[in-house]
C-alpha cells in the first residue's frame, strides 16, 4: 500500500485521567530510516514510542508498520522490538538466555536458534560474556545484551527508549556511533528517543522535535538546527540568540521586526503577520564580528561582561543596548582583532538570510 | 554525650528485657522437658536429666500412667491443612496483587474487605462460620469449614507480601518480553514469576506457619477430627506433663528448620541481587 516502514495518521493520546499526552501526531518513517524523538520530559515523545511498540493504547488515529495496520495489534504481535532505558535484562537468565528468550517462542529449530543467537554474539561482541549474568556486566556490555536480544528476533522496526542515558559522557559518545554503524549495517528502521538535542542531532536522519504532546518541527539535523520553524524549536535546539519585538513587514519572502535592540530583517517563517509579536532568530554560527559596511546585514552593538574560551569555542555574554543579556557561542576564529576584555565594546552583524522571524507565540 | 550513653543503655536493657521475655518460656520448656519421667512433673526441679518424655512422643517409653499424647493423625491433618492452605493463598495472593499492579475502579473496597480477614477476631469468625454452616446443613470439618476459614486468615499476609514485592518490581522486564513476541501468560511464567520468586516463598511461610498453629478459628469450626493445636489444648484440660513440653520442643525445631529452608533459598537470590548492584556500582567508578 505505502512504502512507508511506519505511519502514524492522527494518533492521539488521552490518559485516563484526561491528561493529553500526544496530540495529532503525524509521521512517516521509510525503511532503513534513523528517527529520533526529542524533546523536554513530559513532551510525549516516550509515549509515542510506547504506542509504536503497543505497550500504550492509542486513543485515536492509525499506526501502520509496513502498510499494515497496526493500530489495534497486541505488544506481542507487533514486528517491532523495544531496547529499554534500564536494559530490562533478565537477572535470572544468562546472557546466551537472554538473547535466545524471544527466538525460543518462535516455531524455529534449535540450530536455527542456535546459528541466530551465535551470529548476534559475534555482531556486538558479546563472545567473552555468552555465560555471564546480568550482575556481572558492565553497562555498555548490558547495552549492547538489550541490542542483541532485540535486534535478534529480526523486528521491522527497533525502538529505543533512551538506551544512552544509563551510561557515562565518554561511553555514550561511543556508542552512539557504534548505534548508527549498526543501523547503517542492518538497514533497520531505528526511532530513538532522547532528551538530550546532541544526542538527536548526532545520530538521527530525521529528528522530530516534541513538546507538550505536540510535534513542534520534523526535518534532518541541520535543518532544525539552523532553520527552526517554532519559537520552541529555537529555545529548545542550537544555539540561537533571539530578538523579541513587533514584526513590522511581513510581506514578500523577507520581513522585518523591530526590537529594543533595533531594527532588523529576516526571512519569515510560518504565517508571521504584521504588528503581532515577534522573535527574531539567529544561529550564533551565522554571527560575525566588528564593523561592516556589507549590505543586506542586521547590526547589534554590546559590552563584553564575560568571554570564556573553551579550547577553540569561546562562549560570550553581551550586555546589548537595552541591558538585557545575551549568549553567543562561536569559534575562537571568527573573533580575530576583537577586543574582548571586559567592559569593551563588541559589534556583531549578520546576513537578512541567515535569520528568521516567527511569531512568539508558539501556535503555528 | 551523657544523654547518648544512658539512652544506650536503656535501649539496651529493653531489648534484652525483649529477648528473655522471648526465649524464656521458651527455654524453661525445653529444660523441664529433660525431667525425669514418668514421675517427673512439669516443675522444677528437674530430679534428674532424662530423655523418657521423648521416648514418650513417639511412642517408644514403657506404658504408665500418662497417656500418650493424641497427636499422631492430628499432626497429619495440620499438616495437611497448613500445606493446602499455603497453596490456596499462595495462589490466590499472587494473583490478587498482581490485579492491585493497575489502578481499577473498587481497588480499596477491595483492599479492605481482604485485609480484613487477618483483623476480624478469630472466635467471632469461627462462631459465624458455625452459626452459617449449621444453617446450611454443612458439616463442620478440618478440610472443609475450618480451610475456609484457615484461607480468609492467612490470604491477607500473602497479599500484602506480595503487594509489597510488585510494589519494587520493575515492569519494564515484562514489557521488554511482550515486545519480543511473548505471550502475557508465557511472560509470567518465564520472567515475572522467577523475579518474584523469593516473595512467593515467603507469602507461602507465612500462610504455611499461620495456617499450622492456628487455633481460634479452628476451634469451634473443625469439627471432631481435630487438629494439632486443638488436640494439645484438650490435653490441656486433663493434667500436663513433660511429654508436652518435649513435643513443643520438637514442634519448634520443625519451624526453625522451614525458617532456615526459608532462610538459605533468600539469601541465594539476595545475593545474586547484591551482585547485580555492586555490577551498577562498578559503572558509577
Amino acid at each position: 500500500m505505502t512504502d512507508f516502514d511506519l505511519e502514524l495518521k492522527q494518533i492521539t493520546k488521552i490518559y485516563p485521567g484526561g491528561t493529553l499526552a500526544v496530540e495529532a501526531f503525524d509521521l512517516q518513517v521509510e525503511k532503513g530510516e534513523f528517527l529520533s524523538f526529542v524533546g523536554p520530559s513530559g513532551c510525549g515523545k516516550t509515549t509515542t514510542l510506547r504506542m509504536i511498540a503497543g505497550l500504550e493504547d492509542i486513543t485515536s488515529g492509525e499506526l501502520y508498520i509496513r502498510g499494515v495496520n497496526n493500530t489495534h495489534i497486541k505488544a506481542e504481535q507487533r514486528p517491532t522490538a523495544t531496547i529499554f532505558q534500564n536494559y530490562a535484562i533478565y537477572p535470572h537468565m544468562t546472557v546466551r538466555q537472554n538473547i535466545e528468550f524471544g527466538l525460543k517462542i518462535r516455531k524455529l529449530s534449535g540450530s536455527e536458534i542456535r546459528q541466530k543467537t551465535s551470529n548476534i554474539i559475534d555482531l556486538l561482541d558479546l563472545g567473552s560474556v555468552a555465560d555471564a549474568r546480568e550482575t556481572s556486566l558492565s553497562g555498555g556490555q548490558r547495552q549492547r545484551v538489550a541490542l542483541a536480544r532485540g535486534l535478534v528476533t529480526e523486528p521491522e522496526i527497533l525502538l529505543l527508549d533512551e538506551p544512552l542515558g544509563a551510561l557515562d559522557a565518554n561511553l555514550r559518545r561511543a556508542i552512539q556511533d557504534e548505534l548508527k554503524l549498526l543501523q547503517k549495517q542492518l538497514n533497520i528502521t531505528f526511532v530513538f528517543v532522547t532528551h538530550a538535542q546532541s544526542e538527536a542531532l548526532g545520530m538521527g536522519d530525521r529528528i522530530v522535535v516534541m513538546n507538550s504532546g505536540r510535534v513542534e518541527q520534523i526535518g534532518a539535523s541541520e535543518d532544525i538546527y539552523f532553520n527552526p520553524q517554532t519559537p520552541f524549536v529555537a529555545r529548545f535546539i542550537g544555539k540561537n540568540l533571539l530578538f523579541e519585538g513587533a514584526i513590522t513587514s511581513a510581506s514578500g519572502k523577507i520581513g522585518a521586526i523591530k526590537t529594543p535592540n533595533g531594527q532588523f530583517k529576516g526571512r519569515l517563517i510560518g504565517n508571521a503577520a504584521n504588528n503581532a509579536s515577534g522573535l527574531m532568530v539567529v544561529p550564533s554560527e551565522y554571527i560575525s564580528f566588528g564593523k561592516t559596511s556589507k549590505k543586506d546585514v542586521n547590526t547589534v552593538k554590546g559590552n563584553v561582561e564575560l568571554a570564556n574560551f573553551i579550547s577553540n569555542t569561546v562562549i560570550i555574554y553581551l550586555r546589548l543596548a537595552n541591558g538585557e543579556r545575551t549568549k553567543i557561542e562561536t569559534h575562537v576564529a571568527k573573533l580575530d582583532g576583537q577586543d574582548l576584555n571586559t567592559g569593551s565594546e563588541l559589534n556583531c552583524y549578520w546576513d537578512f538570510n541567515k535569520s528568521s522571524i516567527m511569531l512568539s507565540e508558539s501556535n503555528g | 554525650m551523657d544523654k547518648v550513653v544512658s539512652l544506650r543503655w536503656i535501649l539496651g536493657i529493653f531489648t534484652a528485657l525483649f529477648v528473655l521475655f522471648l526465649y524464656g518460656p521458651f527455654i524453661v520448656m525445653g529444660i523441664l522437658s529433660f525431667q525425669q519421667g514418668p514421675e517427673g512433673g512439669p516443675q522444677f526441679p528437674i530430679i534428674e536429666w532424662s530423655s523418657y518424655w521423648y521416648q514418650h512422643v513417639f511412642g517408644l517409653a514403657p506404658p504408665s500412667r500418662v497417656a500418650p499424647l493424641p497427636i499422631g493423625e492430628a499432626l497429619i491433618r495440620s499438616l495437611t491443612l497448613a500445606f493446602a492452605t499455603m497453596v490456596v493463598s499462595t495462589v490466590m495472593g499472587v494473583l490478587t496483587a498482581q490485579a492491585f499492579r493497575r489502578p481499577f475502579k473498587g481497588s480499596a473496597v477491595v483492599f479492605y474487605s481482604v485485609i480484613l480477614g487477618m483483623i476480624v477476631p478469630g472466635v467471632l469468625l469461627g462462631l459465624g462460620m458455625v452459626l452459617i454452616a449449621d444453617q446450611v446443613g454443612v458439616a463442620r470439618n478440618w478440610w472443609s469449614t475450618a480451610f475456609v476459614l484457615h484461607v480468609v486468615y492467612t490470604y491477607p499476609f500473602a497479599f500484602l507480601v506480595m503487594l509489597a514485592i510488585f510494589n519494587r518490581f520493575d515492569e519494564s522486564v515484562e514489557e521488554a518480553s511482550l515486545s519480543l513476541g511473548v505471550s502475557p501468560a508465557k511472560t509470567f511464567r518465564k520472567v515475572t514469576f522467577p523475579i518474584i520468586f523469593p516473595g512467593v516463598l515467603s507469602a507461602m511461610l507465612f500462610a504455611f506457619t499461620l495456617s499450622y498453629d492456628e487455633f481460634p478459628r479452628t476451634l469451634f469450626t473443625g469439627g471432631s477430627d481435630v487438629t494439632m493445636p486443638i488436640a494439645i489444648y484438650g490435653t490441656f484440660a486433663v493434667e500436663i506433663h513433660p511429654n508436652l513440653f518435649a513435643f513443643g520442643v520438637l514442634s519448634t525445631l520443625f519451624s526453625f528448620s522451614l525458617l532456615a529452608i526459608y532462610g538459605i533459598l533468600l539469601t541465594l537470590s539476595v545475593r545474586r541481587q547484591r551482585q547485580r548492584a555492586s555490577g551498577l556500582q562498578e559503572d558509577i567508578s
